[in-house]
């Protein structure tokens, strides 16, 4: 009885996962090791348009009895993933060092960047904007939430842009720069440009990690700050042996969601920089599904990004396993 | 867990691409269609077609919906549904030249011969709209679009400088301005972005150079030789008289840098000419001009490319194929084009040219090519704008690079069918 109605009450959030997550994922996989291409012959053909007739000589599908194009699909195993990755260059060594990098590498390595330099930033400025509300009077508190809470209200895309528009030529941000002689073009170089992104993703989620943290704040135990006084702790101390503690279950949460959250970013390099010097691996396969208009390809990237993720959660995922057994 | 999973659910998480539904509703013309059934449109989002979706809105009655969605990300909803194995979940759509090659190439276009043939008078549907291969009308165009020079003409005349109709003039043009005009300090604006921009800027340059994309006859890379070169080494030969943000720079940035007042001239395109002259967004209302965008050679053809725009419908359309052409036909009627005569460089000929639009023209009369119609261009477009930053800002030579695209691009085009692979899989399956 015990188990089945266990399953009764999970069965609607199961079935949900199952469709919207599990469902797709086995898709993209199956997705990637295929490929489905068209059988092209040439042709010559007259053409005309609005500019005028021409004889084109065209790449025609063959069509079958049913007046549909003729696919070949096949079975590719990890082809697209050697692709993906760069590994099934077989052109010299001299051609390769000529070569540009890797793009699922470099995109990878503008990911990591951007995961793990915003998370420090996300977590402090965090922390020190809910310990500040915190500390204001019960009046202010409200004006004070709602303004933290602003970026995050807003739609990436739009959050992006006004950051693009405040930063490109003749942007605000130039313009005040220019009166104290400093000239900077944003999107010019590689460090900017990364830079520019950064400052989003901060800006953007650290009301997130401060409505958490501050949240955090309202159920620090009192007694123990107030025996922590009577101790002689010093602030400094009870911050560091009563708050902090107290508050590391959440910070973990927000490591976590936020280790997933930057891991995604696709937004502000889509806005911002359209991918130059900042091409991120969400970004990548979203460019290889649209520019290159190859789902069996996009898949094999979408599947390593998902790899990628899963590598970089281990550590957190693990210790919050051990949590909960412990807590069991 | 569980609280995670939900936690993330509820975090914000916005769908990119600007999206909008519209069902449109009312009635009063379109009196003579009688079919019934919903009709579902797609196009990308332009102001042209806006005014087009508006005029749609006329022929919605009880029993016949229409809905017309714009997306950003039209291009690919339309080759998905046109490709799809089932019915296509839109009923026609409006496209570009580039995706209309795509289409008609894989078979998917419905031929509307019978339908032009039978509506041609009602509708006074012109022969020079027709799209035709072999005879077959597989789309209905209703407007053009090219780039074209964009130029101040006040700072023109106050140091009487001659509009440029070579880029080689162009560059020279430039140097004199930086060094004589105080309020300009980047003379020239061009569309240099990553990726789709930067492609079709070196598309202008190297066709307009006379190089050819694809060795004869087939679809294997030849943009890798040395009219590639030339169009890389012109294109960083503007790069002095540019923003230093120009690898990040595309038309909305171009139009703002012109808007402001920034930019002496540039290659853009037309469709942003109207907005020059919008008082709300630019300083510069009544200063601007257009003419042809110069050439790349001494008496060559204006380096840009001709585009039309139209509509097309899937060869596995869910609705009944006559009610679709009714209101399509409708929807570009006549009284469309003169009532939105300044949207768009329309092509029926009713359309009266504004001064925004003498750019274009002037682009076509100095032999401005037709984009590119091969079916695979696209995938050696959108190849050489990805690496071309890594050539513009010397971090690859040029020739390097455009190997690299070609390498790529013939990859690509192998995946999909167009190149004949060398080796036969082993992997195959049947």
């Amino acid at each position: 009885v015990k188990t089945k109605t266990f399953f009764q009450f999970i069965a609607p959030s199961l079935a949900l996962m199952l469709v919207l997550m599990a469902a797709p994922l086995v898709m993209t996989g199956y997705l990637s090791v295929r490929n489905c291409s068209l059988q092209m012959e040439l042709v010559k053909a007259q053409e005309s348009t609005p500019f005028g007739e021409q004889e084109i000589l065209s790449h025609q599908a063959k069509l079958g009895s049913n007046g549909k194009a003729l696919q070949t699909c096949e079975f590719v195993g990890l082809d697209y993933y050697r692709k993906v990755l760069g590994w099934s260059d077989s052109s010299s060594a001299e051609t390769k060092k000529s070569a540009p990098q890797n793009e699922f590498l470099g995109a990878l390595q503008f990911t990591l960047i951007y995961v793990f330099v915003t998370l420090p930033f996300v977590l402090g400025i965090g922390f020190l904007l809910a310990l500040g509300v915190n500390n204001v009077t019960q009046k202010l508190k409200g004006i004070f939430i709602s303004a933290s809470l602003l970026p995050f209200i807003i739609t990436p895309v739009v959050a992006a842009l006004s950051i693009k528009w405040l930063f490109r030529d003749n942007g605000l941000v130039p313009y005040l720069l220019s009166h104290v002689g400093i000239q900077v073009f944003w999107m010019a170089e590689a460090w900017s440009a990364r830079l520019l992104i950064i400052i989003y993703g901060i800006w953007h989620v650290v009301p997130f990690a401060f409505i958490v943290l501050y949240a955090g704040l309202q159920s620090v135990p009192q007694d123990s700050l107030e025996a922590a006084t009577i101790d002689g702790a010093s602030r400094w101390q009870k911050m560091r042996y009563v708050t902090l503690p107290h508050l590391m279950p959440l910070i973990v949460f927000l490591s976590l969601i936020h280790l997933m959250d930057a891991y995604r970013v696709f937004e502000p390099v889509m806005v911002l920089t359209q991918g130059a010097f900042t091409a991120s691996v969400q970004y990548l396969t979203y460019f290889i599904l649209l520019q290159e208009n190859n789902p069996y390809k996009a898949s094999a990237a979408a599947v390593l990004t998902l790899i990628g993720i899963l590598i970089l959660l281990i550590p957190l995922l693990v210790k919050t396993y051990r949590e909960q057994r412990g807590g069991q | 867990m569980a609280k995670l999973v939900l936690s993330t659910a509820v975090k914000f998480n916005a769908l990119v691409g600007a999206l909008a539904l519209l069902t449109v509703s009312a009635y009063a013309k379109c009196a003579d269609i009688t079919g019934k059934g919903d009709i579902n449109i797609i196009g990308n989002a332009f102001p042209a077609l806006q005014h087009i979706s508006k005029s749609m809105e006329v022929c919605k009655r009880s029993g016949l919906s229409i809905a017309f969605k714009m997306s950003s990300e039209a291009r690919q909803e339309t080759e998905r549904a046109f490709g799809s194995a089932g019915v296509s979940a839109f009923d026609a759509a409006v496209v570009s030249m580039g995706t209309y090659s795509v289409l008609r190439s894989k078979g998917q276009l419905q031929p509307m011969t019978d339908l032009v043939n039978k509506y041609r008078a009602r509708y006074n549907i012109e022969e020079r709209m027709l799209v035709k291969l072999n005879d077959e009308v597989l789309a209905i165009a209703f407007m053009q679009n090219a780039q074209s020079l964009f130029y101040r003409k006040d700072i023109f005349d106050k140091h009487g400088l001659k509009v440029p109709t070579t880029y080689a003039e162009m560059v020279a043009t430039a140097a004199f301005i930086k060094a004589n005009e105080p309020s300009i300090e980047f003379p020239i604006a061009q569309t240099f972005a990553k990726g789709w921009d930067s492609g079709t800027e070196f598309t202008n340059l190297m066709v307009g150079s006379g190089g050819r994309f694809f060795k004869s006859g087939s679809a294997e890379p030849a943009f890798n030789d040395a009219s590639g070169e030339r169009a890389i080494e012109l294109m960083k030969s503007m790069l002095p008289y540019m923003t230093p943000n120009a690898l990040a720079s595309n038309s909305d940035d171009v139009m703002n840098q012109f808007q402001q007042g920034k930019a002496a001239m540039g290659v853009l395109w037309a469709s942003r000419a109207a907005r020059m002259d919008d008082p709300a967004a630019s300083k510069v209302v009544g200063k601007m001009a257009f003419a042809a965008a110069p050439a790349v050679m001494v008496g060559g053809k204006s380096a840009t490319h001709l585009w039309w725009d139209g509509v097309v419908m899937p060869k596995n359309i869910a609705g009944d194929r006559d009610t679709v052409f009714q209101v399509l036909m409708e929807a570009l009627g006549e009284d469309t084009t003169r009532s939105g005569n300044d949207t768009a460089i329309w092509i029926r000929s009713v359309y009266r040219p504004t001064r925004f639009a003498g750019g274009v023209l002037s682009s076509a009369t100095a032999g401005a090519p037709i984009w590119p119609t091969e079916p695979f261009f696209g995938l050696a477009h959108s190849e050489i704008g990805k690496i071309l930053p890594e050539a513009l800002t010397g971090r690859l030579t040029a020739k390097a690079a455009l190997d690299a695209a070609a390498r790529a691009y013939a990859r690509t085009a192998t995946e999909q069918g167009f190149i004949k692979p060398t080796r036969v899989s082993t992997h195959s399956q049947p």
